[in-house]
């Protein structure tokens, strides 16, 4: 899947990708035949290298009614560390072809530089792709 | 935040307590822990969050915890 930026916008945005979040397929599949509602939600994700592990917004967990599942301690350049909510997120890619995430670890951690990005992808999902990178074409390609 | 900080304490407490004997047989598995009940222990996270949602159902709360020695501290550049 071949993202086309501009070199200029490629170097001031960095590479990102409008995502779908919403908690997990077996929950809103479960959780249907009950009566209760999963939204999901449209955001920009950040692809970065940087970071160990995919981090949200809070205020996405609790619109999407995500389930926490734990704590993960977080170490962030400009000095926000902590412990903070680890939650189970589906995660897919409207209008490309990379494969849908059924069930992903996601924290939920106020680092995220609103109002550009609503989500940073980390290594952790990172580590099913293969990036390719041409700052001077402003090409970002993904192979799933 | 409050509600995020105090959620699975009970179940972090009860990892505390096993983590020595789980770190001889189940090191870097996933445990699923509700109140003081444990669950099991799995490979990978899909299937601990599968395991404990059929065990404890979709209404209730757990923990998935990897079982590490020296808790795992991210970094976010």
């Amino acid at each position: 899947m071949k993202f086309p930026f501009s070199p200029a916008r490629l170097l001031q945005q960095g590479p990102h990708i409008e995502i779908l979040i919403s908690a997990t397929r077996l929950e809103v599949d479960e959780g249907r035949a009950i009566g209760l509602e999963y939204p999901d939600m449209s955001v920009r994700a950040l692809i970065d290298t940087g970071a160990s592990l995919t981090i949200i917004n809070p205020e996405i967990a609790a619109s999407c009614k995500l389930r926490q599942t734990g704590r993960q301690k977080i170490n962030a350049v400009g000095g926000e560390a902590g412990e903070y909510p680890e939650y189970a997120a589906a995660i897919s890619f409207p209008g490309s072809e990379l494969p849908s995430l059924d069930t992903t670890r996601v924290v939920a951690c106020p680092i995220i530089r609103q109002p550009f990005f609503s989500c940073l992808i980390g290594r952790d999902i990172l580590r099913k792709w293969l990036l390719k990178y041409d700052g001077r074409s402003g090409e970002v390609e993904i192979l799933a | 935040m409050a509600t995020e900080e105090k959620a699975l304490q009970k179940e972090l407490m009860v990892f505390e307590q096993h983590k020595g004997e789980w770190l001889q047989n189940h090191p870097g598995d996933f445990v699923v822990i509700a109140d003081e009940t444990i669950a099991g222990f799995y490979q990978d996270y899909e299937s601990a969050l599968k395991a404990g949602l059929s065990r404890f159902g979709i209404r209730a709360t757990f923990l998935i915890k990897q079982v590490w020695a020296e808790e795992p501290i991210y970094l976010i550049h």
